[in-house]
Parts: structure tokens; sequence; C-alpha cells
């Protein structure tokens, strides 16, 4: 498990061409809002909704090879889905420190 | 980049997948259009018509499974693949996304490698679904053209085969073809004498190939009976022109019956077919009748016997006939129907009147759903007075008053041709060039008929007419004229007609002269014939036909008068 995948980013890299920078800010921007509702919806105990947002966090990080984000959004969806939130292994602020270097990492390579 | 572009719709509720998965597309060469939820998807499968569809499982408004039923719900039997996106892992899931009627997944995070692979089997797929439907609508098309076709050509086939007289009430059918067309032929004619012919055929195979040489068989029966001219020449005709055109292995299993509603009696020719009844009305028996010759179109012209079987007929007697369809009918356990439950049949039956009917029913509780294999044809002819079933039909459309009115003619038929050639033909051809006398040709030809046999018969073969008395004489009369006719030598009959016109139409005269010895008619003529003994030279027949009726010479010579008014033929 890596912070960036770097032998897949390159692949996306060819394959995006110019159209990498766009994808980059489109996750950032996306993310950002869905990890301010997602911290909403665990404080409210509301597991499904914090299932469906981990669950779509999970992927879109997965594809932007982010694996060790996408492992914790990972760890957030199983508890929402047998409703055991009180049991999520890290503290959310974990997530969003490991965002933030996520989000470094991929601004590094614009 | 590929041959024929795509179009593929991605509905995927995360901006970022989308780009991902749109570029991948697009590096294929293919377009794209896009949707962020289920029901954009089934809105944008109706507008943009998409050839594959990316479809993630958990969307907001309607989910994946949900969209996929929809889909496919309105693509009918069109092939809409789609690929369900997903990073569920349980196999639970997975099969759930099939069973929503999708056609395969592709798990986060996407391989471009995979997916292309993926895109490219299903544009495969496409085509050849494509290509089916687009062959399967071609053998539609064109078979429904094939059998508009053949609906023309039935009825032009029926036009020619159905021309006859099976709707006399003497007569039940029933014709069962096994497919469009019949291999069975059943025709049915009255002769200008009044006499019926009937013939049954059938034909190797079945269907179109089966059913074509009935045109030219029926052509030949209608035509020729109508001319007057008798079986022999006619099952000759047919015979040859069907070893002509019938392929080698190809023939028709034929029964052709003459009856007479005067004589009341029957004359067969039998080749091929099973067994016909003659169910006697008095005493309820069964006779058989068996096939005594090889069907037609088999033999040669000089291998062909047209010899024939006679059989006296009472009133309400009736003959059965069949093609081979009814007793080789199955049962759903593959028996034949057989002769034995045909003939219990009969030994059952309480009324002749519902027979017809009993075999029917009979044999289609016996086949029941299994379905039929062959043509079957099944026919009832029942001897009745003629009066039942009226004059005959003489096609009066040509013009009345034209034609030869003012002429003679001479025709004398002289040893062998006398014993084997019937004239009645050619000379109704030449009278029936008077137009009037064309729509005479019934009683003409009867005229005719009665006065040669009597020139032949009882003048040149000088066989007795008291012997036609009774059913057995009437098979010693016909064995006598056999002999006669071996041991015959010279003698003639010869036919002098002399037609003119009058005022008000025409009169013909003909005078039939026989080379024979003539007969005591002196003091006979005062009383009509009435006498016992004469009817047997039809002369009550004759003389309810024409004006006058003379015998002169030693008796030898007849002469008979017979005038027509154009007036009376134009009301």
């Amino acid at each position: 498990m890596a912070r960036l995948n770097m032998s897949q980013i390159d692949e996306l890299k060819d394959l995006m061409e110019e159209a990498f920078a766009d994808l980059v800010e489109t996750y950032i921007s996306d993310c950002e809002e869905k990890i301010t509702r997602l911290r909403d919806a665990i404080e409210a105990s509301d597991a499904p909704l914090s299932a469906e947002i981990s669950h779509s966090l999970k992927g879109s990080s997965a594809n932007i090879c982010a694996e060790d984000l996408s492992e914790l959004f990972k760890a957030i969806e199983d508890q929402a889905r047998q409703d055991t939130l009180s049991q999520i292994p890290q503290p959310f602020s974990d997530v969003q420190d490991e965002y933030q270097r996520v989000k470094g990492a991929l601004q590094n390579l614009l | 980049m590929v041959d024929v572009p795509l179009n593929i719709l991605i509905a995927d509720d995360n901006k970022s997948d989308r780009l991902i998965l749109a570029a991948i597309v697009k590096k294929m060469g293919h377009k794209v259009c896009v949707a962020e939820d289920g029901v954009q998807a089934v809105a944008q499968y109706h507008s943009e018509k998409p050839d594959i569809i990316l479809l993630d499982v958990m969307m907001p408004n309607m989910n994946g499974q949900e969209a996929a039923l929809k889909i496919k719900s309105s693509a009918g039997e069109d092939m809409v693949p789609i690929i369900f996106l997903t990073s569920l892992q349980d196999a639970t899931d997975l099969a759930k996304c099939l069973d929503s009627g999708g056609d395969d997944f592709l798990t986060k995070p996407y391989n471009k490698i995979i997916l292309q692979a993926k895109i490219n089997a299903f544009s495969r797929m496409s085509k050849m679904h494509y290509t089916l439907q687009q062959q399967r609508d071609l053998i539609s098309d064109h078979n429904e053209h094939m059998v508009h076709e053949q609906e023309v050509a039935k009825a032009v086939y029926d036009n020619v085969t159905h021309a006859g007289c099976l709707n006399l009430p003497n007569i039940k059918h029933m014709l069962s073809p096994f497919s469009v067309f019949n291999g069975d032929v059943l025709l049915a004619a009255r002769k200008p004498s009044g006499s019926m012919h009937i013939l049954l055929g059938d034909f190797t195979g079945h269907g179109l190939p089966a059913a074509i040489g009935a045109m030219p068989l029926a052509e030949i029966f209608y035509g020729m009976t109508a001319k007057g001219f008798l079986m022999d020449d006619i099952l000759r005709e047919i015979n040859s022109k069907l070893k002509k055109i019938l392929p080698i292995g190809y023939f028709c299993c034929v029964c052709m019956v003459n009856l007479s509603f005067r004589k009341q009696q029957i004359e067969v020719w039998m080749g091929g077919l099973p067994d016909f009844y003659l169910l006697r009305h008095d005493t309820g028996q069964v006779e058989k009748l068996a096939s005594t010759h090889l069907p037609l179109g088999v033999l040669s012209s000089q291998g062909f016997d047209s010899k024939t079987q006679r059989f006296s007929l009472r009133r309400n007697d009736r003959l059965f006939m069949w093609s081979d369809g009814i007793i080789e009918s199955r049962n759903d356990q593959g028996d034949l129907f057989g002769e034995t439950r045909l003939m219990d049949i009969f030994n059952g039956n309480q009324d002749q009147d519902h027979l017809f009917d009993d075999i029917v029913n009979t044999v289609n509780g016996f086949t029941g759903e299994s379905g039929k294999d062959d043509d079957t044809t099944l026919l009832e002819v029942k001897m009745v007075p003629e009066a039942d079933v009226g004059e005959v039909d003489i096609d009066m459309s040509r013009g009345m008053i034209t034609g030869p009115t003012d002429w003679n003619m001479r025709y004398t038929l002289r040893g062998d041709t006398l014993k084997t050639f019937n004239p009645l033909p050619v000379m109704l051809g030449i009278l029936s060039d008077v137009p009037a006398l064309h729509g005479l040709s019934g009683q003409l030809y009867t005229l005719m008929a009665e006065l040669f046999s009597n020139a032949f018969e009882h003048g040149v073969l000088g066989l007795s007419s008291d012997l036609k008395k009774d059913a057995k004489g009437f098979a010693e009369y016909y064995a006598q004229r056999e002999l006669a006719m071996k041991s015959m030598g010279d003698g003639q009959v010869m036919f002098e007609f002399d037609h003119q016109p009058t005022k008000a139409g025409g009169l013909l005269t003909l005078t039939v002269t026989d080379s024979g010895d003539g007969f005591d008619y002196v003091g006979k003529q005062a009383n009509q014939f009435s006498e016992a003994g004469y009817s047997g030279r039809g002369i009550p027949l004759i003389v309810s036909i024409c004006d006058s009726l003379e015998y002169l010479g030693q008796g030898n010579i007849v002469k008979v008068t017979l005038s027509w008014s154009a007036k009376g033929l134009e009301e």
C-alpha cells in the first residue's frame, strides 16, 4: 500500500494527458465537499449516509491511485454498513491528515 | 482506434471517475455521453441510443440495478450490453448485478486494458447480434414473400383443379392437404351424355412438387370429358403426359370412375391406390375393389393397359374412395390407422348416411394432436336417379346464330378402327361448330352414342339386345361382345350428317347405315318401338331427343332428324 501508487499514476497521466490537471482539481473539490459531509454524518451517527459517502470516496480515491486513503474510507464504510460507527479504528482526523498529504502529492505532480 | 466508433454511455455519480472512464473510452475512438444518476441514465438511453452502457451500481435517485432493469425491458430484442462499475467485492453483490440485467462488471480502480478488452468483446457480440437479427428478418421477409407467391399460385391451381362438379348432391368429399398445396387431387365432371367422370389421384410426395402434376392432369380430365372422350382415351392421354413430364420415380396413383346414372353401372380403372369399398344399400355388405394397374406416369404408351372393371350399382349403393393418407395416418404412439380400423367403422355403422362423417371423425380422433404427415382425401359417391344431379351444364358463352348451317358430311368407320376407335368426340366437335348445336351437345352425344352402339353391336356384330334385361345377362352380353369382336371380319358403320338452314333456325338429319343384316322393323315402327325388347336399343331415349326416327332398308339404316329454332335459343 502506498500514498500514491506511482506506476499507476504514471499510466493515469499518460491516459489523461492535459486533462490530468482537471482530473486532480475535480477530485480535490469533490473530496473536500464529501469529507465535510462525511464528518457531519458520522457525528450525527447517520450510518446509511456515512456508508454512501465513504463508498463513493473509497472508489474515487482508488481511481486516483490513493491506496492508503481508499483503505481508510473502506474501514469507515465497513463499520457504517454494520451500523457500528463508534468502532471506526482511526480517529477522523487521521483521514483528514491523509487526505491533505494525498492532495499535496497530487498537486506536486502538476 | 476502432473501425466503427460506438456510442458509449457512462453513468457514474462521481465526477472524477467519469473523467477517467471518458478518457479511456475516447482514447479507443468511441463517442461518449454521460449521466450522473440512474434517472439520467435511463433518459440518456432513450435519447442517445448508446451501443454499450457503463453503469455505476451505487448512485443517488435511482441506483444502477434499477436503471439496468428499466433499460433492458425497453430494449426488447435489441442487444444493449451493460457493464456495471463497482467497488463491491462481495461475490453475492457482484452476482446480483448480473441478475438485474447486467452483462459484466468492472471493479475500481479502473484498469484501462481490461475495460478496452470488455468493450471490444461486447462490440463484437453486438455486431453478431445485429447480423443475426438482420438475417432473421431477411429470412422472415423471404418466407412471407414465398408464402404469398404460393397463395397466388394456389389460386391458379384451384381454378384449374376445382372446376368440376364435386358439389353435386350425390358426392361427399374431404380434401385435407398436409401443406398449402395438395398432392392429392379429386376431380369430377359430367360427360355430355349425362354420366359422370370421377378421378382421385395421389401424387408421389406432398406439397408443391406433388401438386404441380395435378395441373395438366386436371386440364386433360376436364377438357376431354367435356368433349365426350371415354375413360380409356383420357387415361391414356394422362398417362403419356405424366410419363413425359414427371421425373423418374414420381408418378400418380389414380382411380378413375365412369358413373352412368342411366345404366346404373360404374366402370373403374385403379392403379396403385388402396382397396376401395362398395357399400350395397340393401344388404349393408361391403365389396372391395382392388387396384389392378400400375400408377399413371410409370408405363410407356405401348405398355399401358386401360382395361376397366364394371360393376352394376343400384340406387343408393355407395362407392368409398380414399388416398393412402387415411389408412397410413398415425396416432401419437406412431401406430398406423390401418385397414382393420377402417373396416370396423363399416361393420359398426347403423346409418349409411352418417358413414362418411363417421370415417372422418374416427380418423381425426385417432390422429388427435399428433398432426398429420401426408395429404388425406376421402370421397363418397352415391348412385342416384339422374334427375337428382340435374342437366349437364354446357358452356353457352359462344355466339348463337353464326357458324356453318348448310353442309353435308359422311364419316365411315371400317374394320379395326370400328372396333377400337371412338368417333363420338370428333363428330361432336364438328356438330358443335354450329353454335345452336353446341348447346345441345349433351343430347347429341347421347343420340350418337346410342345410334353408334346399335349400329355396331346389334348391326355389325349382330348381338341381341334381349340379353341386357338383367345383371346376369349384362355380363353375358359383354362376354359375347368380346367374342364377336374377335371373330368380326369386314364391317362398317357410316354416319351421314346433313344440316340445312330453316326459317326458324336449322334442321339436322343424321343417317346411320351399318353393314349388318338389319331387323324386322315394320309394324314396330307404328307403335314407336315401345314393346319390350326394343328398350335394349335405347330407342325410347332416342325418340325423346329427336323430332323423328325412321328405319329404312332392311333395318340397317336409321334416320333421325332434329330441328332447332333460333328464337327458342334466345329465350
